[in-house]
């Protein structure tokens, strides 16, 4: 079995450590026996996207995103039909936020989003930032999901949330909704990175991945002490009752 | 004209001298920019005093290499028999300026050496009026405190363009090279493609040119995206470096060099740090140096004997191994500090401390954009320890990495984590603490000197009196 993993603008979307997602996804797979072949995708770097497995997306710098979002535009309508195809996506911060209809900067002006989803993302000033805790409603368990935030913008909508903040701001730090999930696309603010503290979404990012290509319904355990030691200091030094 | 002698500005000294000798001795704590903090809350214009008593100044911003490049220019100019007031200890902001001007406050400086934060530079070069500024490199530093080194360069390069000064620059980083721009009277440094040079690209850092955002070409990388850059769309390359250090070797402890310039054809030079990251640090100074007139035999001599004691690089020796300290605070510094572990051979352990303090940085992802893999070329590495707050994540790194789980031990305890290094049975030990765990290291590294030579001198005494037969 393998796996194509395709590393969305790794040399332009790279902040906060999003890159340990990749490692992850791929030590996971090889861990398993399963090959992940970790294929980057930028500007002046293209190949075609239409084989990918997952697709992972981070954010970055205002100058790195100006040159993701003008280039990206080209790939609006491959990158919709993947996601209607159970195509897995990861999409972080900036990433999550691409994929939506519309960002309103700081200034009031509209920046057009790829539309795939109809949410908005607003900057309201002032950066949302710390760890953040949520509780997942894929049903995966734990049910926590452990992170880091940093983000300017704050995102609306009624989609299907990935998880219930129950620490920090999540979307918008006002709905207590954060993520998004639409099959198996799934948009978050959560750095830290977010699997490798969180090695129960990453299987199930990897599960989907080989359910769709090979119809696999389980994946072999791993030995997860050290992942899990790592996600319950996060809910030791930053859950509210402490 | 700044009066530095109303008594507003006695008051100011008299209570930031108060604010320094309250936290030195009675809380025992560093003196760091509190002391002057207090003072500039009384006589804010304290900076201009400060510009006005020294003759000369040189200020050193960028991300990485500030401190180094700051000690060592402080050491070689003072070598020459001249007056140098500088912040040694890494306190960079306008606040910690003023504490270091507040613990001498000589009535006249030949020269004045100034490591500066750079979301401070803005602020410090409004009084204080550099002769030449040194640009070490732009990379991405503690997260949540900065964001993205974009703003880093903008903040600097807007801060340099009013001002009448020199730029030593480092050739070698894209960004820092386009500051040429600006067409001050610039020098350039930089090492050129040697035995550690690489082929092998680093995900994180942008390599994009600065002048047209096209893609850069590299002949070779040094670290980062530093090294032997060409963009084939506009022109943009590296600048014709003045001073550049053309051979790299180790030689344990340190590196032994060879360096050029315009006037020199080759010579050699030691310094006793590793890693690539410093003989950047050591090309900066000695550019510095022999572009402000001081005799290049001399110079060469003091670099050679060059150390210094702040907990950021420092080795202890201890009866039956040494022990090497030092700091990592971002992920490039973490990755080249791994890389040059791989040159020693020595058997050794490691122990690795993470926090998430504010000072370290609350966002401790930075460890997964750090080249960490590089832990898999070092050899005769016994055990991994790590400790510090944010012990798990760092084990799950090197885990990640490729380390196996076996030889990773977790121990949140600095004093326990730091027991079990120093009793591996071992040649030396390596310890990678972040920003807030140095200090505390350091204390602990001390009180355990404090302790065993204690127990040398017991020992030496028992023996003394040991009668012997016949």
């Amino acid at each position: 079995m393998e796996l194509k993993i395709y590393h969305m603008y790794p040399d332009l979307l790279n902040l906060y450590g999003d890159l340990g997602n990749i490692t992850c996804l791929c030590q996971r797979c090889e861990w398993r026996g399963i090959k992940a072949h970790i294929i980057p995708f930028s500007k002046d770097r293209e190949v075609p996207l239409e084989e990918g497995d997952i697709f992972f997306m981070g954010g970055g710098s205002d100058w790195g995103q100006n040159i993701v979002f003008s280039h990206l535009l080209g790939y609006q309508r491959i990158m919709e039909e993947l996601i209607e195809d159970e195509a897995v996506f990861l999409s972080i911060c900036g990433g999550y936020q691409f994929l939506g209809a519309t960002y309103i900067d700081a200034a009031g002006n509209k920046v057009r989003g790829l539309e795939i989803f109809d949410y908005e993302t607003v900057s309201e000033g002032g950066r949302l930032i710390g760890n953040i805790i949520t509780k997942n409603v894929l049903g995966l368990e734990p049910e926590t999901l452990v992170g880091f935030e940093n983000h300017g913008g704050r995102t609306y909508h009624d989609q299907k949330p990935l998880g219930r903040v129950m620490v920090g701001y999540g979307n918008n730090g006002k709905d207590q909704k954060e993520g998004m999930v639409y099959k198996n696309c799934i948009g978050t603010y959560l750095h830290g990175p977010l699997l490798p503290k969180n090695p129960h979404m990453a299987d199930h990012l990897i599960l989907k991945a080989l359910n769709r290509k090979y119809g696999l319904s389980k994946l072999q355990l791993l030995d997860d002490r050290l992942e899990y030691a790592a996600h319950h200091r996060v809910l030791e030094l930053y859950s509210p009752t402490k | 004209m700044i009066q530095g002698n109303s008594l507003r500005y006695y008051t100011a000294v008299l209570a930031g001298k108060t604010a320094s000798f309250i936290l030195k001795k009675v809380l025992k704590g560093e003196a760091s920019a509190m002391p002057g903090k207090v003072a500039m809350q009384i006589y804010p214009n304290i900076l201009q005093v400060v510009d006005q008593r020294c003759q000369k100044k040189i200020l050193v911003t960028g991300t990485n290499g500030k401190t180094t490049t700051t000690n060592l220019l402080h050491h070689i100019i003072k070598s020459q028999g001249l007056r140098v007031l500088s912040n040694l200890r890494g306190a960079n902001m306008p606040q910690g300026l003023v504490s270091s001007f507040l613990n001498h406050q000589d009535a006249e400086y030949d020269w004045g050496v100034f490591e500066v934060d750079e979301g401070s530079f803005q602020e410090v070069v409004k009084h204080l009026k550099p002769d030449y500024v040194v640009v070490t490199n732009f990379f991405r530093d503690q997260l949540d405190r900065y964001g993205e080194i974009e703003k880093a360069f903008q903040d600097i390069f807007d801060a340099l363009k009013p001002l009448d000064t020199t730029l030593i620059l480092n050739a070698d980083d894209p960004l820092v090279s386009s500051f040429k721009s600006l067409k001050k009277r610039n020098i350039f440094y930089g090492v050129g493609e040697n035995q550690f040079s690489t082929l092998e690209e680093g995900v994180i850092e942008s390599r994009f040119c600065p002048s047209c955002a096209s893609r850069l070409e590299y002949d070779y990388f040094n670290y980062g995206q530093l090294g032997g850059y060409h963009c084939s769309q506009c022109g943009f390359t590296n600048p014709p470096r003045e001073y550049e250090i053309t051979r790299v070797e180790y030689s344990d402890p340190g590196y032994h060099l060879k360096f050029k310039t315009e006037n020199v054809k080759s010579m050699d030079l030691d310094f006793s740090y590793d890693g690539i990251f410093n003989t950047y640090n050591c090309c900066a100074a000695l550019s510095v140096a022999l572009e402000i007139g001081m005799e290049t035999g001399k110079v060469i001599e003091s670099i050679g004997r060059f150390e210094y004691h702040l907990g950021r690089m420092e080795t202890f020796q201890f009866p039956d191994k040494l022990v090497k300290v030092v700091l990592v605070k971002n992920p490039i510094g973490l990755g080249e500090v791994l890389k040059s572990l791989s040159l020693d051979g020595k058997v050794k352990s490691l122990l690795m401390v993470l926090n998430d303090n504010p000072a370290d940085g609350t966002d401790i992802s930075w460890i997964w954009d750090a080249q960490v893999e590089n832990i898999l070329q070092v050899n005769n590495l016994e055990k991994i320890y790590c400790s510090g707050r944010r012990a798990e994540d760092m084990a799950l790194r090197l885990k990640y990495a490729g380390q196996s789980p076996a030889t990773l031990n977790v121990d949140y305890s600095m004093e326990s984590a730091l027991e079990k290094v120093l009793n591996e049975d071992v040649e030396i030990a390596y310890i990678l603490p972040t920003y807030t765990a140095v200090f505390h290291i350091r204390e602990l590294i001390i009180a355990r000197m404090r302790g065993s030579s204690k127990f040398l001198s017991y020992l030496r005494e028992s023996l003394k009196n040991i009668k012997l037969k016949g």
